[in-house]
């Protein structure tokens, strides 16, 4: 990475957003999806991101995943402005530090489950093999399944493979087990779990399943656009051990 | 309005650049269709008039001499309606301060009544009136090309005897509609012209009272022509008649159906070409839009809707376009076509000539178009129908892919995943991938066969101009001449060699099959003359028997080794059997050649020339025509030069246009494919290329799996551009190809290349509008939804 992305380890501190606002606007009518948030999150934490639907969880997850720009505030991920990058160089961020799980997979049909983890272990600068990242959501015997040819949970382990694969600094996880049993979902943020506590990955998972937060380090609730209130849990358990 | 038709329109304005560009190639064949058949139609029904208005005569013949009499015996022959003697003479005209040769062919017209046959149609001035022997009438273009005017004078040298005309009036009549000089194969304008001399005033010019030279017949409708004509010959035997023939002989008239055959053999070849595609892109963009719309379909049905009114409605989208295709083709037919009459009145002289395009032609063009919406439209409208409305309300199974034989191989040659993408997609439409390239394959083919024509049209010309005619200047002579004619020839300063030539009028027959042709002599160590076979190289003039061109060969049906029987047309009327010694493949014309002592021996005198071939020093190119324009012997004389820039500039006015249309018509064929299919894998991709955007792809390693796809299906249909080309050049080449001349099939390598680089232009000038689509893929919208 070079240029204006240049990066300086700073530990304390993975993004800090301040006074972060976004505002759609339809026809005539805007929506404030974010009013106003102020929020860090350090290097190696587990943020769990809890709220009502249309609360703007979605839409931070997506700003600080380089998706998509603030209408006002300011954000940066350790020393990078990324309110002020290009779309060029978003991509580059999100290529270099981000990986993404999706409620719905968003695995490339025409791919078999190995290929679409090569698909980010292409471009990525220092990944795992992909068959390793395979075997570390215990999928490595499917490595040829096409994801058609694969069960729901299945397709999610892939999609987890696909963000861990190149051992990004950050992975965030858009409701990654809302189309999961509680078996494959409890599977899928063990290997999370697994992430931060043996890469010290930064993991921010948004859920509707208020059980997960006991996984977290500290918990957002969202309300309107903003952060109602944080709870910080001293004493994280581990996935297997949520009721779900 | 209903609902559903509502639904038609905004589906139409949606896919709306999909539509006009299946629009433009439909439009293409309608505008081809609209062109050529109008075209022909206004040819055909302008030619017919005129003839029906000026009594086209339907045999023709002529002969040395024959009393003015001999006409009323003509009249007898039953089946015969009408019949006219006239007299015809050449004559060289003198144009003070021009050197270039200029030539008359001088007819005869009744002075009180005009002619009854081919009659001439005034367009200024008035007819020569009797006693009045130096008024004459000039053919209309002619009097254009010289800038004469009634009232101006010309010299001209009439049998010998030199002769002030004064112009009186301008027309044309229906046997000259393409007036070619002797020995000419382009009409030109500045150098030959068509004459009308009062009856008597010829009689008198060129010493034949109340003769004749030649006849022209109307036939009544139930007529037997072969019999009349057998008749007229018997009739007009003693008189030196060189043989009566009917129009498809007749020069003016073969040249017009050579013409009117090519603008058929288009209409036959080139829609059909876009009509198949369109059907193709119907099918592919149809069939997309159903799959797409599958849920929608599931509930209108359960909302009630009958399967036909959902069959109905789809098909009604196929329809639209094609009515937008009807009207986009018509107006570029008829433009294009009126462009097209403008060329033909170049070079034919009508009355009129204006182009009108029948309703009927514009109702058959839009009636092709339906028919292939239609039955693109067809699988598309079926599946709408058949599906039930319960499953289709679930969402479709998702895609299979599998790895086949590409893929395999692919693995092991170590592609990417973004190649694997590429490949699995291809091979997952196959129908459409297979669409893709058959239609660029079209395209560039399409694009082959027309340039190939310039390269065909050059190679017919530098054999038959450069490798064939050594000679610069062709001398006719106004009779046989014998040595001192050549002698005196080769005398003239600056003129480095002379051969004598001639060109004997015979009737060949072989089997039950005859040919009128000509037999044309040459000395055994010619140099300005040789025969050059298709493949350039030269055909050695055998000593004895004939040799006859390969057009002339296949028409007779007679193989080399096989017995001719010849007769002599005109004069006595010898009649022998020749061997064929040999036969070349010529271009131009259909020919017999024999070498000098063959066809004196036929003739049974020994060595007159009718023409002399001349190589001069360029030079003295003046002093040598003004030399030869004070000869009295000499009856004309052809500039190679001149002719061939004729033939170059109706190459390039000519060709060029019919080309540069082409040209428009194969990219709108490239445009119209190329476009589809990246749209379709630009909308059945957006959620993947969305994916890979956010997984840090950027947007142009997004793009290239939109255009990789595309560039590689291109890229597969080159080789098959070439096939398909080379096939169709040679089919087209020989649909062209007509009694007057074959066009060769000889493309050259930049055909092949221009072919190629247009479409690959064309094609990646439309991928990468559509891969600029990928700007305005939104991921966040794409991530939130199902894929």
């Amino acid at each position: 990475m070079g240029g204006s992305a240049g990066q300086k380890a700073n530990a304390s501190s993975a993004f800090s957003a301040s006074a972060l606002c976004k505002v759609y606007r339809t026809g005539e009518t805007e929506v404030h999806a974010l009013r106003g948030v102020d929020l860090q999150i350090p290097a190696g934490e587990i943020l769990v991101l809890l709220g009502p639907s249309g609360s703007g969880k979605s839409t931070l997850l997506n700003i600080i995943g380089g998706l998509d720009r603030p209408t006002s505030g300011t954000l940066h991920y350790r020393d990078l402005a990324l309110s002020d990058l290009d779309d060029a160089e978003l991509t580059r961020f999100r290529r270099q530090h981000i990986g993404f799980i999706f409620q719905f997979y968003n695995l490339i049909p025409s791919l078999t489950a190995e290929e679409n983890v090569r698909l980010v272990t292409d471009i990525a600068e220092n990944p795992m093999d992909p068959g390793e990242a395979l075997a570390l959501v215990g999928l490595e015997p499917r490595r040829d399944h096409y994801p058609a040819q694969l069960s729901g949970g299945e397709q999610q382990r892939v999609a987890v493979a696909r963000a861990i694969a190149k051992q990004p600094d950050v992975l965030l996880c858009d409701e990654p087990t809302g189309a999961l049993d509680s078996a494959t979902g409890i599977h899928v943020l063990e290997t999370l779990e697994q992430a931060n506590r043996q890469l010290g990955t930064t993991v921010v998972i948004i859920t509707h399943n208020a059980g997960i937060a006991a996984m977290a380090h500290r918990v957002l609730h969202f309300r309107d656009g903003q952060i109602a209130s944080i709870e910080t849990n001293a004493t994280p358990i581990s996935p297997s051990r949520i009721s779900w | 309005m209903k609902a559903l038709d509502l639904k038609l329109f905004r589906d139409l304005w949606h896919l709306r650049g999909q539509a006009f560009a299946i629009a433009l190639v439909l439009a293409a064949a309608t505008a081809t269709f609209v062109m050529s058949l109008g075209v022909h139609r206004s040819l055909t029904e302008t030619r017919d008039a005129y003839y029906a208005r000026n009594q086209f005569a339907d045999i023709f013949a002529t002969m040395t001499r024959a009393p003015r009499g001999i006409t009323a015996r003509v009249s007898q022959i039953p089946g015969v309606r009408q019949a006219e003697g006239t007299l015809q003479q050449y004559s060289t005209l003198d144009f003070p301060g021009r050197v270039v040769p200029v030539r008359a062919l001088i007819n005869s017209v009744d002075e009180a009544r005009g002619n009854r046959l081919n009659q001439l149609t005034l367009r200024e001035g008035r007819l020569p009136r009797l006693g009045y022997p130096e008024e004459a009438v000039v053919d209309e273009a002619f009097a254009k090309a010289n800038n004469l005017k009634i009232g101006d004078q010309i010299e001209a040298l009439i049998y010998g005897q030199q002769q002030a005309l004064r112009i009186v009036g301008t027309g044309l009549a229906p046997d000259f509609i393409y007036a070619l000089a002797p020995g000419d194969i382009l009409p030109d304008d500045r150098r030959f012209g068509v004459f009308w001399m009062g009856q008597k005033a010829i009689e008198a010019a060129t010493d034949r009272t109340e003769a004749i030279n030649s006849l022209s017949i109307v036939l009544e409708r139930e007529a037997s022509r072969a019999d009349v004509i057998r008749a007229v010959d018997a009739i007009l035997e003693p008189y030196g008649g060189t043989g009566a023939y009917g129009r498809e002989d007749q020069l003016s008239h073969a040249f017009i159906e050579n013409e009117l055959m090519q603008l058929s053999a288009m209409t036959r070849v080139i829609p059909p070409i876009f009509l198949l595609v369109a059907v193709f892109l119907v099918y592919i963009v149809l069939g997309r839009m159903i799959r797409t719309e599958r849920t929608q379909i599931g509930l209108l049905k359960a909302f009630g809707y009958s399967d036909w009114s959902i069959g109905g409605h789809y098909l009604k989208f196929a329809l639209a376009v094609a009515l937008l295709a009807t009207f986009m083709g018509a107006m570029a037919g008829i433009w294009m076509g009126s462009e097209m009459t403008e060329i033909y009145a170049r070079y034919y002289r009508f009355p009129f000539l204006r182009y009108h395009v029948a309703p009927f032609v514009i109702i058959a063009a839009g009636g092709l178009s339906f028919a292939a919406a239609a039955v693109g439209a067809l699988g598309g409208v079926q599946f709408a129908i058949k599906l039930n409305p319960a499953v289709a309300m679930s969402p479709p199974p998702p895609p299979v892919y599998r790895a086949g034989i590409v893929e395999r191989l692919g693995k092991s040659a170590g592609f990417s995943a973004i190649g694997h993408m590429i490949v699995r997609h291809i091979a997952r439409w196959p129908m459409r991938s297979a669409i893709t390239v058959f239609g660029v394959a079209l395209s560039g083919g399409l694009l082959f066969a027309t340039t190939q024509f310039i390269d065909s049209s050059r190679t017919m010309l530098d054999s038959y101009f450069f490798r064939a005619q050594r000679q610069d200047l062709t001398v006719v002579f106004t009779e046989p001449r014998n040595s001192d004619a050549i002698h005196a020839l080769a005398q003239l300063p600056g003129v480095m060699r002379v051969e004598p030539t001639r060109g004997v009028a015979v009737k060949l027959s072989y089997g039950n099959r005859s040919e009128r042709t000509a037999i044309e002599s040459t000395r055994p160590d010619s140099v300005l003359s040789l025969r050059i076979d298709n493949d350039g190289r030269e055909v050695r003039m055998p000593i004895g028997g004939l040799m006859l061109s390969r057009q002339l060969a296949d028409k007779l049906q007679v193989p080399a080794g096989g017995k001719v029987y010849v007769e002599l047309l005109g004069g006595r009327r010898t009649q022998r059997d020749f061997a064929v010694t040999g036969i070349v493949d010529e271009f131009i014309g259909e020919r017999a050649y024999a070498s000098e002592a063959t066809l004196g021996s036929l003739v049974g005198d020994a060595s007159p020339a009718g023409a002399a071939l001349v190589r001069i020093d360029s030079a003295h190119r003046e002093t040598i025509l003004r030399e030869l324009k004070e000869m009295p012997v000499i009856l004309g004389v052809t500039e190679k030069n001149a002719s061939f820039e004729k033939f170059q500039q109706m190459i390039d006015d000519n060709m060029l246009t019919m080309i540069s249309f082409y040209i428009g018509f194969a990219s709108a064929i490239a445009v119209g494919v190329v476009y589809n299919c990246a749209r379709i894998i630009y909308s059945e991709r957006a959620h993947e290329l969305a994916t890979l955007r956010v997984l840090g792809y950027y947007r142009s390693e997004v793009g290239m799996i939109m255009l990789g796809e595309i560039a590689l299906l291109v890229v597969i249909a080159v080789p098959f551009s070439c096939l398909i080309g080379y096939g169709m050049a040679h089919l087209m080449t020989s649909m062209f190809s007509s009694d007057l001349f074959r066009l060769p099939f000889a493309p050259s390598r930049a055909s092949y290349g221009w072919s190629i680089v247009i479409v690959l232009l064309a094609t990646a000038a439309t991928a990468l509008t559509v891969a600029r689509r990928v700007q305005r893929l939104d991921m966040v919208r794409v991530l939130k939804a199902r894929d």
